[in-house]
């Protein structure tokens, strides 16, 4: 028996543990250090009695006739805690396991307060299934009518029959003849693996089938309170699945809505209340659910969610719009971009607006999906866009308007080139070169014609010199290898650099016509030119010989 | 060490069980030394020993329906069924309630185990015998089978009674407070039902038996406790697990809620219905589905109840009600509750239909729907639940004694607990029970059902045998 001191202890660090289990996470060291702590306790008097058992009462707990805790009032009071769903015993058994000590102490923690649950403690306990925990509950707590048996066997019984109906019986078996008899039908291997399969494929959310049965209800009802009320409890549900994850419940539902409306057997009031159902799904309400979910880290696969995208009304792109600002992880982005990247399609002009987003990394992100969605109506957005004073939204217009613009847009780009940051700039140049028009080879050849050009840095006349490469004209190449050749007095290694950012240039246009210039620098002493001059050789008679 | 070894016994309980019942099907079938009997050998060796090594011994125990393995109860796995259920029957017709393997195993000594356990089948006192062939083997101890005593009975049928009647109040102060547009305390209605699953699992046939008893007023509460009743053992059988039972059992409860928006007057009307009457009558399980939506916020098991009392008058065929427009496959639940109501519905006596059926009657009404109105597939778990001879069924036995069936006997459908209420000279008597299972030294049976009758006819009530 142990002593009622350390009983007293251990119940002490119960009450410790209730509190502070709930401030930490689960995965926290700490969290592992008040279970492991407590367990400790607990198998080592187990170890020599074989089993603790308390007594629960109201303001107390007792062990061996003791009070070993006494709580007043009804918060923080441990016995109250287990007391006011039934508990009146609880005992602990020997070769507790940690794991099911853990599981206990979570039930403890519980904040039935705040937490808005439908199970109790005996629930929890219940479910946890304990194999060393064991616990005694007076059910009678849970009845209105105690005396509802006694009445009920009372009534039952009254209605006695005299024995002579029993002794007729007898007396007619005899000559009654015997009646079919049922064979009960042996259960075979094919029926319990038909089973098992339904339980497999019994899921747990049932939304769909209840999103589906409203839809026949509402085709059964004639009353307009009953009309909205069947299309609130759709709201609910689709709520309830989408807030667990099940997108295919809003799927499903933008799917039937457009069927049922589809027609012109569509009575004015249905119609008016799944036009209500259509709104709710682009609400912020509904659209935070699944900004909720997404971050959770519920993975939707890719189809669906374009599928989604492409039911809902464009009226949600707002919404989407809002919870792109508010997401934590990439892969919840991700998802959104690319339901708004659907979206968009119906709407780019509410798309663009996102432009006007305070947040910096949602204008980024418009720009992606403008890009992804590729109408040119948006490049008048993307204008404006290039002026944004944040440098990674400039570069992501300037990419963008590469990507989807026109000779129109490179008198932008041109100013885009003489921008203060480097990086803008050289996203300019791809961007110019990616149009690819005459003016824009124009354009660069100006640029390296330009008395500045040599005072660039390599990195930027290199990403000229490869640019100018795609178009692999005469003039390109001509201009290249003048640059290849020039030889200067004054400032002599920019003029190096440039020299070997032209050789680079050069390798990638992959014109022989360079081969021989190139040849007579190829043990130039400077290195930077050496490597780069030996690079292009490489990469033009590799080319040749692959075309040979 | 011994933590671990306690917690994987739980697991390798299921498995171990399963592999001595293959071991024993293969004996049965095939030489003691053939290939297929001596992989399950070894097999069961590999299974056993390490428990063996961690727990000292391996005792294995059969009470009531289950198995026991070192004391701890063994879940009945539905995908091990038909070897568990083999194994059942076989131990209990050897009267053999306990196997203690003592130390590590070797392939002789379950050899000769396997041998005496076949041999033993042949002998009118098949327990004897294996407890004399065994006696050299000091590492194999058995036990005899024992009876389940009265007086346990008593206290598990004062258990079962307080449960079911709990769950009955329960369910009419739920319906009152629908009605009064009050909340509902689902804390409660999950307690109310995880006892109800607590007895199905350890004292199935009491609570069952519970359901046979039809002499109340208040039809509809009783009816929807007995439908959680009879479903939750249904999900027993099909291997569901007991928070699933609770769920299953909870949505039961609440199929019929619809019928709380029925006026009273034309549910309680005692001639047959109008047209009219009963189109609103078939208007419950509408009613039903926006109830439970209303009652409170969407949770699984609201979502999951809705759908149920919805469909629950469907059928398996869409034959039934309300009508409609796109049909989908029935959910699970629904399926399994709309037997249990039916069958309990045709037992009981309603305002309008006062006369009940008799339930081995009945029984045959549900496999006449079977596949039509109903799932065959659940109608024959069903059917092997509910056995040949239903509780509350009235039978005469070969030696001219009339009695009530009891309690089913799972393994031996049609051989269950009878009571007897007349003996063989036709004097009424106190209602002993006896078990159909039990033979003479020669191996025949003791008694046996030579023919049903209606206990409806003789206006018998039950309530006062099995209360």
């Amino acid at each position: 028996m142990p002593h009622a001191q350390e009983v007293k202890e251990i119940i002490q660090a119960l009450v410790k543990a209730k509190k502070n289990l709930r401030i930490y996470p689960e995965n926290n060291p700490v969290y592992a250090r008040i279970v492991d702590d407590i367990h400790a306790r607990i198998t080592s008097v187990l170890e020599y009695t074989g089993e603790l058992s308390l007594k629960i009462r109201q303001h107390d707990i007792f062990f061996d006739g003791e009070s070993v805790y006494h709580g007043d009032g009804k918060e923080e009071n441990l016995a109250l805690f287990f007391f006011k769903d039934g508990v009146r015993e609880l005992t602990f058994n020997k070769g507790l396991p940690r794991n099911e000590m853990e599981d206990f102490l979570g039930i403890l923690a519980v904040d039935f307060d705040r937490e808005a649950l439908d199970d109790d403690i005996v629930t929890l306990m219940w479910e946890k299934d304990f194999r060393f925990i064991h616990y005694m509950v007076d059910d009678s707590i849970l009845l209105e009518d105690e005396t509802y048996e006694e009445r009920a066997v009372e009534e039952a019984k009254k209605a006695s029959q005299d024995n002579e109906g029993i002794l007729q019986a007898y007396r007619e078996a005899s000559s009654i003849e015997a009646g079919p008899v049922t064979h009960v039908v042996p259960i075979t291997d094919a029926d319990l693996d038909h089973m098992i399969r339904e339980i497999e494929e019994d899921t747990d959310d049932k939304s769909i089938k209840l999103i589906h049965l409203l839809f026949e209800m509402l085709s059964q009802v004639g009353d307009t309170a009953e009309y909205a009320e069947l299309a609130g409890f759709i709201g609910s549900a689709l709520d309830f699945a989408v807030r667990h994850g099940n997108l295919d419940a809003a799927v499903y539902t933008l799917e039937k809505i457009d069927k049922e409306t589809a027609g012109d057997g569509c009575e004015n009031e249905v119609r008016a209340r799944l036009e209500d159902l259509k709104r709710f799904m682009c609400s912020d309400d509904f659209v935070s659910g699944i900004a909720e979910v997404l971050d959770e880290g519920t993975e939707f696969d890719e189809a669906l969610l374009q599928r989604f995208a492409s039911l809902l009304d464009s009226d949600a792109i707002p919404s989407f719009i809002h919870v792109l600002g508010e997401l934590r992880s990439a892969q919840a982005r991700r998802a959104v971009i690319s339901i708004l990247s659907e979206l968009g399609r119906k709407d780019i002009q509410s798309v663009a607006r996102g432009l006007q987003d305070r947040r910096w990394y949602v204008v980024r992100n418009i720009i992606c999906i403008l890009r992804q969605i590729g109408d040119a109506t948006a490049v008048e957005h993307l204008v404006r866009a290039v002026r944004h004073p944040d440098k990674r939204v400039k570069k992501e217009a300037i990419r963008t308007l590469g990507v989807m613009g026109t000779a129109d847009v490179l008198h932008v780009l041109n100013e885009c080139i003489s921008d203060e940051d480097e990086l803008v700039r050289l996203t300019a140049v791809r961007a110019v070169g990616l149009i690819g028009t005459p003016l824009s080879k124009k354009i660069l050849l100006d640029r390296v014609a330009d008395r500045g050009f040599r005072d660039k840095t390599f990195n930027e006349k290199r990403e000229f010199f490869e640019v100018l490469s795609r178009w692999r004209d005469d003039d390109v190449v001509a201009l290249m290898i003048r640059a290849l050749k020039r030889r200067t007095i004054f400032k002599r290694a920019k003029n190096t650099e440039t020299r070997a950012a032209a050789a680079h240039g050069l390798g990638m246009t992959g014109s022989a016509d360079a081969l021989e210039p190139l040849m007579k620098l190829k043990n130039a002493k400077n290195r930077l030119l050496r490597d780069n001059v030996q690079a292009a050789i490489k990469r033009i008679t590799g080319e040749r010989e692959k075309r040979s | 060490m011994r933590e671990r070894s306690e917690v994987d016994l739980r697991l390798a309980g299921k498995t171990i069980i399963n592999q001595l019942g293959v071991v024993l099907r293969t004996g049965q079938i095939h030489d003691i030394d053939n290939v297929a009997v001596v992989d399950a050998v070894d097999k069961f060796i590999r299974l056993v020993n390490p428990v063996i090594e961690a727990e000292g011994l391996l005792k294995i125990d059969v009470i009531g329906e289950f198995f026991y393995i070192n004391d701890s109860r063994v879940r009945y796995p539905l995908e091990y069924m038909l070897n568990f259920d083999y194994l059942l029957r076989e131990f209990q017709r050897r009267e053999l309630g306990t196997v203690v393997f003592g130390a590590r195993l070797e392939t002789d000594e379950i050899k000769t185990f396997l041998r005496v356990f076949m041999s033993s089948a042949y002998s009118g006192t098949p327990y004897d015998a294996m407890e004399a062939s065994l006696e050299e083997c000091t590492n194999i101890r058995i036990d005899r089978l024992k009876k389940i005593t009265e007086d346990g009975d008593m206290d598990q049928k004062k258990i079962v009674k307080k449960t079911y009647f709990n769950a009955v109040s329960f369910t009419e102060s739920v319906m009152n407070r629908v009605k009064a547009g009050e909340k509902v305390n689902m804390k409660v209605a999950k307690r109310v039902v995880e006892s109800m699953v607590d007895l199905i699992l350890s004292e199935e046939q009491l609570l069952v038996g519970m359901t046979a008893i039809k002499d109340y007023d208040e039809y509809t509460y009783h009816h929807s406790v007995n439908v959680s009743v009879l479903s939750i053992a249904m999900g027993q059988k099909i291997g569901l697990s007991r928070k699933a039972l609770t769920e299953l059992g909870l949505v039961a409860l609440f199929h019929d809620i619809g019928k709380m928006e029925i006026p009273k007057e034309i549910l309680n009307k005692p001639s047959a219905f109008t047209e009219e009457e009963w189109s609103i009558i078939r208007r419950h399980p509408y009613l039903g589905a926006r109830v439970l939506l209303k009652l409170k916020g969407f949770d699984r098991t609201s979502i999951r109840s809705a759908v149920v009392a919805f469909e629950h008058h469907l059928h398996y065929d869409y034959s039934g009600y309300p009508e409609v427009r796109n049909p989908v496959k029935l959910d699970f639940y629904t399926r399994i509750i709309t037997i249990a109501d039916q069958y309990d519905a045709m037992t009981s006596s309603r305002v309008y239909a006062r006369v009940p059926l008799a339930p081995d009657r009945a029984l045959r009404i549900i496999m006449e729907r079977s596949g039509s109105e109903l799932d065959p597939v659940l109608c024959k778990f069903f059917t092997n639940m509910i056995g040949v001879y239903p509780v509350g069924s009235l039978v005469l036995l070969d030696t001219r004694e009339m009695g009530l069936v009891y309690e089913c006997n799972p393994l031996f459908a049609d051989r269950p607990r009878v009571m007897i209420i007349v003996d063989g000279n036709g004097r009424m008597t106190e209602g002993v029970i006896a078990d159909l299972t039990e033979r003479d030294t020669e191996g025949r049976y003791l008694k046996s059902i030579v023919k049903t009758l209606d206990p409806n006819r003789y206006r018998l009530n039950l309530a006062k045998y099995l209360l």
